[in-house]
């Protein structure tokens, strides 16, 4: 088996590497003749390789529904996806200023609120949110940057317009993944990284240092980072220990920590209490302090958010951030950029109905085959209803929801997700894509090189979530084509 | 450092010790017993009692027959004890703590359980068993290696060290125990060498035994170069002087005075005397001690990591 660009069958969405069959993009060309080239059986033993080298680097993801497994392998496919330099200059430049107004737009909603009194963010919508922290009013963190780390997820339609379709800034999680998918790559296809500049993604566990050491209190001293986990049967557990490791911080639990009557945090180590500057935190708001807020949360640190508040730590993402990680206030963002940064929008949101607006509402319930809808709060691909996938029953059921709480739903029209050549069973197929940069913002700001392109890997699936079973590839942006 | 870490990285350590030191022991076994003059009593049931696991054993099989045993000791996850356990134990606890181990740690711990997983019934088979158990033992010194070659001597270290130095010890002071284990049919010194060299066999010390004492397996020499020789890595004075430099890196004071009451009784030890009688209540008090150290060391270290209570109940070491 061989990936041959001329009979590659083609869905007539917008495909990442090849314009028309046998056709390649600017910049792909030189992947393709690379792929043709390999013989079937290289190609196969190098995907073997791939799993074998997985299973031994134990990258694993954990579905929940799997109770008591707690290894899954990362499900890895071999064919890069390729984003030429200058188109991708554009989407960082979009996504730095996106997140830049979500921050000024939590720090506004923890202090004056004045894009609510001047009319542009509905006071009703803030009203309703299921992660509006009322303990986090008043809060300072430095230099006004709440969400410190942000995924915000990306899709392409069929005409090649990039579209944002949501902003993570609770815990989100994936960037391991493009780490080690690019380690696999380079062990794997050596040869392939001689012909052509791919820009480096290494450069973020230092980046994420670095905005993590600006949070610290103790300015004139090494910081202590950790990392806080719920444990080792978190579902991204693995992603939790290797970005301590590879920073150098330390793997905490709630139960290694205690804060003191001096409201700072301490690690319990062998030679008793160490003080803690920052905590990168992979726990939910409602499990980080007992005291505050799920007080049988037995994940957290009791007198954590004292802690933050007197600015004895750093948190990131800062409790209360998640305020603006919601699909109906993503519908917002552009406003808020227009607001706070007096700019336009740079990368568009996908068209968005707001269950909450009777015109949207109406048009969504007429509608519902057609869309997708989801709610306003869940991740991870949860409680969502995708239209022209579903039954005439989970409409009515999406109905029922809607109607009885509209604020918590939107919807939007199915886009035909671009596709990538991947290999599956033996043969080369397109499957659907997205793709998940990550931008860091606390002194200064920082957009990975790609992001983590996810895959939904069962024919014309649109669910590239890895938690409902996708995968993923490594990302390339590179400069010019070195197919010649 | 975290307490919960470093009890992690201790407890990992042990349990590598163990896989290992269980393998070098079954290996050992099994060539022995092909060398035993008919009529001599060591048998598998006698292996149970040197690791200490004859009750654990006879809650879950009747016939200590060499199946049951050789699937008892390698592959039964009810033995906290067996290699496979015992390695799936160590590779969940690297699991917590990948941050402070080199990264390549975590994935060559991560190819031993895979390894042993795939292979370890195949170790029932004596013909397959000693090729498997001997790469189980070099996969294992592929990660010794590997942390000596690449870590800081930090505290992470020091812990490792502590852990799979208490469990060599307490292994070596079993092995020891074989000789009382046996009882020869007849008064023969050619047998009596023969046991004392597969002891020196079964702690792969018998080429070091020969190079620097004799080449004769007399029994107060091998008794002298286990328990007291200062060169060798499996010898217990050895590895007390290794727990000693460990603990030079670490705070608290309690667990050095408990060490040098077992320095100075191995010290202290008249060899020849040990080598006609009292040697199973010479080790019975060594492993005691080393109990006794592993408490004490956990309740000055592991502590914090212990609001109520402070044990590791998988391992009875007494």
């Amino acid at each position: 088996m061989k990936i041959d660009c001329g009979s590659y069958p083609l869905m007539g969405g917008y495909d990442e590497l090849l314009e028309a069959p046998g056709k390649p993009r600017d910049g792909a060309g030189g992947l393709c003749d690379y792929f043709a080239e390999l013989p079937a059986d290289e190609l196969e033993a190098r995907h073997h390789a791939v799993d074998a080298a997985i299973m031994a680097a134990g990258i694993t993801f954990t579905v929940y529904s799997e109770a008591g497994n707690i290894d899954r392998a990362w499900p890895f496919d071999v064919v890069p996806r390729i984003i030429d330099k200058l188109e991708w200059d554009h989407i960082e430049a979009g996504l730095k200023q996106r997140l830049k107004a979500l921050n000024c737009f939590i720090d506004d909603i923890y202090h004056a609120q004045t894009i609510v009194r001047d009319g542009v963010f509905p006071a009703e919508v803030l009203a309703d949110s299921k992660n509006f922290r009322a303990a986090c009013v008043g809060a300072n963190p430095p230099f006004g940057v709440w969400a410190h780390i942000c995924g915000t997820d990306l899709v392409r339609d069929g005409d090649g317009t990039v579209y944002v379709l949501e902003d993570n800034l609770r815990v989100p999680s994936g960037v391991s993944y493009m780490l080690e998918n690019r380690q696999l790559m380079k062990r794997l296809f050596p040869e392939l990284f001689a012909r052509y500049d791919v820009l480096p993604v290494d450069d973020y566990t230092a980046q994420l240092y670095d905005t993590l050491a600006a949070l610290s209190p103790r300015e004139d001293e090494r910081p202590e980072i950790a990392v806080l986990t719920p444990g080792v049967f978190n579902s991204a557990y693995f992603e939790h220990s290797y970005l301590a490791q590879q920073m150098g911080a330390h793997l905490v639990e709630g139960p290694d920590l205690v804060v003191l009557d001096d409201d700072c945090v301490y690690m319990k180590t062998i030679e008793g209490l160490t003080r803690l500057d920052v905590i990168y935190r992979r726990i939910d708001d409602d499990f980080i302090d007992p005291e505050v807020f799920r007080a049988d949360s037995a994940l957290g640190v009791p007198g954590l958010m004292r802690a933050w508040k007197a600015g004895k730590v750093g948190i990131a993402n800062a409790p209360g951030a998640g305020v603006a990680d919601d699909k109906v206030v993503y519908a917002y963002v552009p406003e808020m950029i227009r607001y706070y940064l007096g700019e336009d929008a740079i990368l568009p949101n996908v068209p968005s109905y707001l269950c909450m607006n009777e015109a949207d509402r109406e048009y969504v319930l007429a509608n519902l085959d057609k869309l997708v809808v989801k709610p306003a709060n869940e991740s991870g691909g949860y409680g969502m209803l995708v239209g022209p996938k579903s039954t005439a029953e989970e409409q009515a059921i999406f109905a029922d929801l809607i109607r009885a709480n509209p604020r918590n739903y939107m919807a939007q029209p199915t886009l035909s997700l671009s596709t990538v050549p991947t290999l599956c069973d033996g043969a080369i197929e397109p499957r659907h894509v997205d793709l998940r940069p990550f931008i860091l913002q606390a002194r200064d700001m920082y957009v990975t090189h790609g992001g983590l392109t996810r895959v939904a890997l069962r024919r014309g699936s649109l669910v590239v979530n890895s938690s409902q079973g996708g995968g993923s590839k490594d990302t390339w942006i590179i400069q010019g084509d070195a197919s010649c | 450092m975290l307490a919960r870490v470093a009890e992690n990285l201790y407890w990992m350590a042990r349990y590598l010790e163990r896989a290992e030191d269980t393998a070098r022991l079954i290996n050992a076994a099994t060539m022995m017993l092909m060398d035993m003059p008919r009529g001599a009593s060591f048998g598998w049931e006698d292996l149970l009692r040197v690791v200490g696991l004859d009750e654990d054993f006879h809650q879950h099989y009747d016939e200590a027959s060499e199946t049951a045993v050789m699937s008892f000791l390698i592959q039964d996850e009810r033995n906290p004890s067996s290699i496979f356990a015992c390695v799936r134990h160590a590779r969940e606890n690297t699991r917590t703590f990948r941050e402070v181990l080199p990264r390549e740690s975590w994935e060559w711990v991560n190819e031993l359980y895979l390894y042993t997983s795939t292979h370890k019934s195949s170790a029932l088979d004596r013909r397959k068993r000693i090729e498997v158990l001997t790469e189980i033992i070099r996969r294992r010194q592929a990660v010794v290696g590997l942390l000596s070659g690449t870590m800081s001597r930090d505290e992470a270290f020091q812990f490792m060290r502590l852990g799979r130095n208490i469990e060599r010890a307490d292994m070596t002071t079993r092995v020891l125990d074989v000789s009382y284990a046996i009882n020869l049919p007849f008064q023969d010194s050619q047998y009596h060498d023969l046991i004392w060299m597969s002891v020196l066999q079964a702690l792969s010390a018998h080429q070091m035994y020969r190079r620097h004492v004799s080449v004769h397996a007399k029994g107060h020499k091998v008794l002298a170069f286990l328990l007291n020789d200062i060169q060798f890595p499996r010898s217990v004075r050895h590895c007390l002087h290794e727990i000693q430099f460990a603990l030079d890196e670490l705070p608290g004071v309690e667990p050095m005075r408990r060490l040098q009451g077992m320095l100075n009784l191995v010290d202290g030890a008249d060899y020849r005397v040990l080598a006609k009688n009292g040697l199973h209540e010479f080790c019975d008090d060594i492993q005691a001690r080393l109990a006794d150290l592993n408490t004490v060391i956990g309740e000055t270290y592991f502590r914090a990591a212990h609001p109520q209570k402070m044990s590791q109940s998988l391992f009875n070491l007494v």
